[in-house]
Protein backbone atom coordinates (compact mmCIF):
# COMPACT_ATOMS: atom_id res chain seq x y z
CA UNK A 1 0.00 0.00 0.00
CA UNK A 2 1.45 3.36 -0.97
CA UNK A 3 0.53 5.08 2.34
CA UNK A 4 2.75 2.58 4.16
CA UNK A 5 5.45 3.16 1.56
CA UNK A 6 5.11 6.90 2.18
CA UNK A 7 5.54 6.42 5.94
CA UNK A 8 8.62 4.23 5.27
CA UNK A 9 9.92 6.89 2.89
CA UNK A 10 9.83 9.44 5.74
CA UNK A 11 12.90 7.59 7.01
CA UNK A 12 14.38 7.11 3.54
CA UNK A 13 16.78 8.92 1.24
CA UNK A 14 14.35 10.73 -1.07
CA UNK A 15 13.10 14.27 -0.37
CA UNK A 16 10.32 12.74 1.76
CA UNK A 17 13.05 11.57 4.14
CA UNK A 18 13.98 15.22 4.69
CA UNK A 19 10.47 16.46 5.53
CA UNK A 20 10.70 15.74 9.25
CA UNK A 21 14.15 17.33 9.41
CA UNK A 22 12.70 20.41 7.68
CA UNK A 23 9.95 20.59 10.33
CA UNK A 24 12.55 20.40 13.08
CA UNK A 25 14.85 23.00 11.48
CA UNK A 26 11.91 25.37 11.05
CA UNK A 27 10.69 24.84 14.62
CA UNK A 28 14.17 25.34 16.02
CA UNK A 29 14.59 28.57 14.05
CA UNK A 30 11.23 29.91 15.23
CA UNK A 31 11.71 28.98 18.86
CA UNK A 32 15.25 30.36 19.00
CA UNK A 33 14.03 33.70 17.59
CA UNK A 34 11.02 33.76 19.92
CA UNK A 35 13.18 32.85 22.93
CA UNK A 36 15.69 35.62 22.13
CA UNK A 37 12.90 38.16 21.64
CA UNK A 38 11.11 37.01 24.78
CA UNK A 39 14.17 37.21 26.98
CA UNK A 40 15.26 40.55 25.56
CA UNK A 41 11.98 42.47 25.37
CA UNK A 42 8.70 40.55 25.04
CA UNK A 43 8.61 39.41 28.68
CA UNK A 44 8.15 43.04 29.74
CA UNK A 45 4.87 43.30 27.80
CA UNK A 46 1.88 43.08 30.09
CA UNK A 47 -0.05 39.79 29.71
CA UNK A 48 2.21 38.71 26.85
CA UNK A 49 1.80 34.94 27.18
CA UNK A 50 -2.01 34.85 27.65
CA UNK A 51 -2.54 37.40 24.87
CA UNK A 52 -0.05 36.36 22.20
CA UNK A 53 1.65 33.13 23.40
CA UNK A 54 -0.67 30.57 21.87
CA UNK A 55 -1.03 32.41 18.56
CA UNK A 56 2.75 32.83 18.16
CA UNK A 57 3.23 29.17 19.08
CA UNK A 58 0.63 28.07 16.51
CA UNK A 59 2.16 30.40 13.90
CA UNK A 60 5.58 28.78 14.45
CA UNK A 61 4.01 25.32 14.10
CA UNK A 62 2.13 26.39 10.97
CA UNK A 63 5.28 27.64 9.23
CA UNK A 64 7.01 24.40 10.25
CA UNK A 65 4.28 22.45 8.46
CA UNK A 66 3.98 24.65 5.37
CA UNK A 67 7.71 24.81 4.57
CA UNK A 68 8.27 21.03 4.18
CA UNK A 69 5.58 21.02 1.47
CA UNK A 70 7.39 23.91 -0.24
CA UNK A 71 10.64 21.93 -0.04
CA UNK A 72 8.97 18.86 -1.53
CA UNK A 73 7.56 20.89 -4.45
CA UNK A 74 10.93 22.58 -5.06
CA UNK A 75 12.64 19.19 -5.15
CA UNK A 76 10.58 17.99 -8.14
CA UNK A 77 10.13 21.42 -9.80
CA UNK A 78 7.56 20.39 -12.45
CA UNK A 79 4.16 18.80 -12.12
CA UNK A 80 1.25 17.92 -14.39
CA UNK A 81 -1.69 20.35 -14.43
CA UNK A 82 -4.02 18.73 -11.90
CA UNK A 83 -1.45 18.01 -9.17
CA UNK A 84 0.13 21.42 -9.79
CA UNK A 85 -3.19 23.18 -9.35
CA UNK A 86 -3.89 21.18 -6.20
CA UNK A 87 -0.44 22.15 -4.88
CA UNK A 88 -1.00 25.86 -5.64
CA UNK A 89 -4.46 25.79 -4.12
CA UNK A 90 -3.57 23.88 -0.95
CA UNK A 91 -0.39 25.76 -0.12
CA UNK A 92 -1.94 29.13 -1.08
CA UNK A 93 -5.08 28.52 0.95
CA UNK A 94 -3.46 27.13 4.11
CA UNK A 95 -0.55 29.58 4.12
CA UNK A 96 -3.05 32.43 3.72
CA UNK A 97 -5.62 31.15 6.19
CA UNK A 98 -3.43 30.37 9.20
CA UNK A 99 -1.32 33.58 9.34
CA UNK A 100 -4.51 35.53 8.54
CA UNK A 101 -6.25 33.89 11.50
CA UNK A 102 -3.41 34.52 13.96
CA UNK A 103 -2.90 38.16 13.00
CA UNK A 104 -6.67 38.69 12.71
CA UNK A 105 -7.03 37.44 16.30
CA UNK A 106 -4.64 40.06 17.68
CA UNK A 107 -4.68 42.99 15.24
CA UNK A 108 -8.09 42.89 13.57
CA UNK A 109 -9.52 42.01 10.21
CA UNK A 110 -7.75 44.49 7.94
CA UNK A 111 -4.19 43.70 9.02
CA UNK A 112 -4.93 39.97 9.33
CA UNK A 113 -6.35 39.90 5.79
CA UNK A 114 -3.46 41.85 4.30
CA UNK A 115 -0.79 39.70 5.94
CA UNK A 116 -2.66 36.44 5.25
CA UNK A 117 -3.18 37.38 1.60
CA UNK A 118 0.45 38.42 1.18
CA UNK A 119 1.83 35.14 2.57
CA UNK A 120 -0.84 33.02 0.85
CA UNK A 121 -0.45 34.60 -2.56
CA UNK A 122 3.35 34.56 -2.41
CA UNK A 123 3.61 30.89 -1.43
CA UNK A 124 0.67 29.98 -3.68
CA UNK A 125 2.45 31.47 -6.70
CA UNK A 126 5.87 30.03 -5.82
CA UNK A 127 4.44 26.52 -5.61
CA UNK A 128 1.57 26.72 -8.09
CA UNK A 129 3.88 27.80 -10.91
CA UNK A 130 5.30 24.27 -10.91
CA UNK A 131 2.58 23.41 -13.44
CA UNK A 132 2.48 26.71 -15.33
CA UNK A 133 -0.08 29.48 -15.51
CA UNK A 134 -3.01 27.42 -14.19
CA UNK A 135 -1.27 26.62 -10.92
CA UNK A 136 0.01 30.19 -10.75
CA UNK A 137 -3.56 31.53 -10.99
CA UNK A 138 -4.84 28.93 -8.56
CA UNK A 139 -2.15 30.00 -6.07
CA UNK A 140 -3.16 33.66 -6.32
CA UNK A 141 -6.86 32.95 -5.91
CA UNK A 142 -6.40 30.52 -3.03
CA UNK A 143 -3.98 32.83 -1.19
CA UNK A 144 -6.34 35.76 -1.59
CA UNK A 145 -9.34 33.77 -0.35
CA UNK A 146 -7.49 32.04 2.49
CA UNK A 147 -6.05 35.30 3.83
CA UNK A 148 -9.41 37.03 4.02
CA UNK A 149 -11.21 33.99 5.40
CA UNK A 150 -8.63 33.43 8.13
CA UNK A 151 -8.79 36.98 9.44
CA UNK A 152 -12.60 37.09 9.17
CA UNK A 153 -13.00 33.83 11.09
CA UNK A 154 -10.74 35.09 13.88
CA UNK A 155 -12.56 38.41 14.26
CA UNK A 156 -15.94 36.71 14.33
CA UNK A 157 -14.74 34.34 17.07
CA UNK A 158 -13.20 37.04 19.22
CA UNK A 159 -15.72 36.61 22.08
CA UNK A 160 -16.24 32.94 21.43
CA UNK A 161 -13.74 30.08 21.66
CA UNK A 162 -11.03 31.89 19.71
CA UNK A 163 -8.07 29.92 21.06
CA UNK A 164 -9.73 26.52 20.82
CA UNK A 165 -10.91 27.31 17.28
CA UNK A 166 -7.30 28.23 16.42
CA UNK A 167 -6.08 24.84 17.63
CA UNK A 168 -8.84 22.97 15.76
CA UNK A 169 -8.19 24.89 12.54
CA UNK A 170 -4.46 24.25 12.89
CA UNK A 171 -5.04 20.49 13.32
CA UNK A 172 -7.31 20.38 10.25
CA UNK A 173 -4.74 22.35 8.23
CA UNK A 174 -1.99 19.96 9.37
CA UNK A 175 -3.97 16.96 8.14
CA UNK A 176 -4.52 18.72 4.78
CA UNK A 177 -0.80 19.53 4.44
CA UNK A 178 0.25 15.97 5.32
CA UNK A 179 -2.29 14.79 2.73
CA UNK A 180 -0.59 17.10 0.22
CA UNK A 181 2.83 15.60 1.07
CA UNK A 182 1.38 12.17 0.41
CA UNK A 183 -0.20 13.31 -2.85
CA UNK A 184 3.10 14.76 -4.07
CA UNK A 185 4.86 11.51 -3.12
CA UNK A 186 2.30 9.48 -5.09
CA UNK A 187 2.61 11.73 -8.12
CA UNK A 188 6.41 11.74 -8.14
CA UNK A 189 7.21 8.18 -7.08
CA UNK A 190 8.78 7.39 -10.42
CA UNK A 191 10.35 10.82 -11.00
CA UNK A 192 13.93 11.92 -10.53
CA UNK A 193 14.60 14.61 -7.97
CA UNK A 194 15.46 17.89 -9.74
CA UNK A 195 16.83 20.00 -6.89
CA UNK A 196 18.95 18.89 -3.98
CA UNK A 197 19.35 21.63 -1.38
CA UNK A 198 20.39 22.08 2.22
CA UNK A 199 18.16 23.71 4.86
CA UNK A 200 19.20 27.32 4.21
CA UNK A 201 15.90 28.11 2.46
CA UNK A 202 13.85 26.65 5.34
CA UNK A 203 15.79 28.60 7.97
CA UNK A 204 15.69 31.83 5.97
CA UNK A 205 11.96 31.56 5.15
CA UNK A 206 11.10 30.72 8.78
CA UNK A 207 13.21 33.62 10.01
CA UNK A 208 11.40 36.09 7.74
CA UNK A 209 7.91 34.73 8.42
CA UNK A 210 8.16 34.43 12.21
CA UNK A 211 9.89 37.80 12.54
CA UNK A 212 7.20 39.62 10.55
CA UNK A 213 4.43 37.74 12.39
CA UNK A 214 5.88 38.63 15.80
CA UNK A 215 6.48 42.24 14.86
CA UNK A 216 2.96 42.65 13.47
CA UNK A 217 1.33 40.94 16.42
CA UNK A 218 3.15 42.87 19.12
CA UNK A 219 4.04 46.23 17.59
CA UNK A 220 2.05 46.37 14.36
CA UNK A 221 -0.95 48.56 13.61
CA UNK A 222 -4.37 47.48 14.88
CA UNK A 223 -7.98 47.93 13.82
CA UNK A 224 -10.23 50.15 15.94
CA UNK A 225 -11.63 47.32 18.04
CA UNK A 226 -8.13 46.16 19.03
CA UNK A 227 -6.66 49.51 20.06
CA UNK B 1 37.60 -2.68 13.67
CA UNK B 2 36.03 -4.16 16.77
CA UNK B 3 35.48 -0.67 18.10
CA UNK B 4 33.67 0.38 14.89
CA UNK B 5 31.33 -2.62 15.07
CA UNK B 6 30.59 -1.88 18.73
CA UNK B 7 29.84 1.78 17.92
CA UNK B 8 27.47 0.82 15.11
CA UNK B 9 25.60 -1.60 17.36
CA UNK B 10 25.30 0.77 20.30
CA UNK B 11 24.55 4.06 18.52
CA UNK B 12 21.77 3.17 16.12
CA UNK B 13 20.61 6.49 14.58
CA UNK B 14 17.08 7.39 15.61
CA UNK B 15 14.46 7.15 12.87
CA UNK B 16 12.94 10.40 11.62
CA UNK B 17 9.49 9.21 12.68
CA UNK B 18 10.72 8.51 16.22
CA UNK B 19 12.20 12.02 16.42
CA UNK B 20 8.88 13.39 15.18
CA UNK B 21 7.10 11.50 17.97
CA UNK B 22 9.29 13.20 20.61
CA UNK B 23 8.78 16.62 18.97
CA UNK B 24 5.00 16.07 18.94
CA UNK B 25 5.01 15.30 22.67
CA UNK B 26 6.90 18.52 23.41
CA UNK B 27 4.55 20.50 21.13
CA UNK B 28 1.44 19.09 22.85
CA UNK B 29 2.86 19.92 26.29
CA UNK B 30 3.69 23.49 25.14
CA UNK B 31 0.25 23.89 23.54
CA UNK B 32 -1.56 22.78 26.70
CA UNK B 33 0.51 25.22 28.79
CA UNK B 34 -0.25 28.16 26.50
CA UNK B 35 -3.90 27.24 26.02
CA UNK B 36 -4.57 27.15 29.75
CA UNK B 37 -3.01 30.59 30.37
CA UNK B 38 -5.97 32.93 30.55
CA UNK B 39 -5.97 36.65 30.03
CA UNK B 40 -6.92 38.11 33.42
CA UNK B 41 -8.24 41.28 31.77
CA UNK B 42 -10.97 39.40 29.89
CA UNK B 43 -13.09 38.71 32.99
CA UNK B 44 -16.73 39.83 33.20
CA UNK B 45 -17.32 43.47 34.10
CA UNK B 46 -20.55 44.25 35.83
CA UNK B 47 -22.49 47.50 35.60
CA UNK B 48 -25.84 48.57 36.96
CA UNK B 49 -28.40 50.69 35.16
CA UNK B 50 -28.89 54.20 36.52
CA UNK B 51 -32.55 54.87 37.29
CA UNK B 52 -33.58 58.35 36.17
CA UNK B 53 -37.19 59.58 35.91
CA UNK B 54 -38.50 56.02 35.91
CA UNK B 55 -36.14 54.94 33.13
CA UNK B 56 -33.13 52.73 33.73
CA UNK B 57 -30.35 54.13 31.53
CA UNK B 58 -27.10 52.42 30.66
CA UNK B 59 -24.33 53.32 28.23
CA UNK B 60 -22.14 50.58 26.83
CA UNK B 61 -18.61 51.09 25.51
CA UNK B 62 -15.93 48.73 24.24
CA UNK B 63 -13.16 47.09 26.25
CA UNK B 64 -11.15 43.92 25.55
CA UNK B 65 -12.93 43.48 22.19
CA UNK B 66 -16.34 43.31 23.88
CA UNK B 67 -19.11 45.49 25.25
CA UNK B 68 -18.19 47.24 28.50
CA UNK B 69 -19.74 46.54 30.94
CA UNK B 70 -20.70 43.12 29.64
CA UNK B 71 -22.99 42.22 32.55
CA UNK B 72 -25.86 44.62 33.31
CA UNK B 73 -28.34 44.31 36.14
CA UNK B 74 -31.77 45.96 35.79
CA UNK B 75 -35.06 45.89 37.68
CA UNK B 76 -38.11 44.10 36.33
CA UNK B 77 -41.01 46.19 35.03
CA UNK B 78 -39.13 49.51 34.74
CA UNK B 79 -38.23 50.65 31.18
CA UNK B 80 -34.58 50.20 30.17
CA UNK B 81 -32.79 52.46 27.72
CA UNK B 82 -29.43 51.34 26.31
CA UNK B 83 -27.00 53.65 24.51
CA UNK B 84 -23.71 52.76 22.80
CA UNK B 85 -20.97 55.35 23.27
CA UNK B 86 -18.71 56.57 20.45
CA UNK B 87 -16.01 53.97 21.21
CA UNK B 88 -18.28 51.19 19.87
CA UNK B 89 -17.18 50.50 16.27
CA UNK B 90 -18.62 48.97 13.10
CA UNK B 91 -21.07 46.10 13.32
CA UNK B 92 -20.98 46.22 17.14
CA UNK B 93 -23.43 49.11 16.75
CA UNK B 94 -26.04 46.68 15.46
CA UNK B 95 -27.49 45.82 18.87
CA UNK B 96 -29.81 42.92 19.67
CA UNK B 97 -31.57 41.32 22.65
CA UNK B 98 -33.45 38.41 21.14
CA UNK B 99 -35.68 37.61 24.13
CA UNK B 100 -37.08 41.18 24.17
CA UNK B 101 -37.36 41.51 20.39
CA UNK B 102 -34.68 44.22 20.22
CA UNK B 103 -32.69 44.62 17.01
CA UNK B 104 -31.52 48.08 16.01
CA UNK B 105 -28.52 49.76 14.42
CA UNK B 106 -27.51 52.53 16.84
CA UNK B 107 -25.71 54.80 14.41
CA UNK B 108 -24.82 57.60 16.84
CA UNK B 109 -24.14 57.79 20.62
CA UNK B 110 -27.53 59.54 20.96
CA UNK B 111 -29.47 56.62 19.47
CA UNK B 112 -30.83 54.04 21.90
CA UNK B 113 -32.97 50.97 22.28
CA UNK B 114 -35.77 50.97 24.83
CA UNK B 115 -37.80 48.10 26.21
CA UNK B 116 -39.59 46.98 29.37
CA UNK B 117 -37.99 43.92 30.98
CA UNK B 118 -41.19 42.07 31.80
CA UNK B 119 -39.63 38.79 32.93
CA UNK B 120 -36.93 37.92 35.44
CA UNK B 121 -33.86 35.99 34.42
CA UNK B 122 -30.53 36.23 32.61
CA UNK B 123 -30.61 37.14 28.93
CA UNK B 124 -27.96 37.67 26.30
CA UNK B 125 -27.38 40.93 24.48
CA UNK B 126 -25.14 40.87 21.44
CA UNK B 127 -24.26 42.51 18.17
CA UNK B 128 -26.20 41.12 15.21
CA UNK B 129 -23.40 38.69 14.31
CA UNK B 130 -22.86 37.53 17.89
CA UNK B 131 -19.25 38.74 17.97
CA UNK B 132 -19.74 41.08 20.94
CA UNK B 133 -21.96 39.81 23.70
CA UNK B 134 -22.94 40.23 27.34
CA UNK B 135 -25.50 39.32 29.99
CA UNK B 136 -28.59 41.25 30.98
CA UNK B 137 -29.77 40.24 34.44
CA UNK B 138 -33.36 41.19 35.25
CA UNK B 139 -34.09 41.09 39.01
Amino acid sequence: MSLRLFVNELNGNRVEGELIKTIIYSLMTSFVILAILYLSSLKYINNFIPKYGLFLFLAALSYALILPSVRQVRAYKEFACMPGMMIGMTIGMISGFLPGYFIGATNGMFYGSIFGMAVGILLGILNGKSCGIMGFMEGIMAGFMGGIMGAMTAVMMINDNLKLAGIILFIISSVILIGLNYMIYKETKENERQLKEDHTFTIFATLILISITTWLMILGPRSVLFQ
Amino acid sequence: MAHDTWAKECFVPMKNTTILGFVLLIIIAGGVFLFTKNDASSDDITGNAIANNEIQKITLGIKNYNYYPNTITVKEGIPVRIYLDKSVPGCYRSFTIREFGISKNLRTPEDYVEFIPDKKGTFTFACSMGMGRGKLIVE
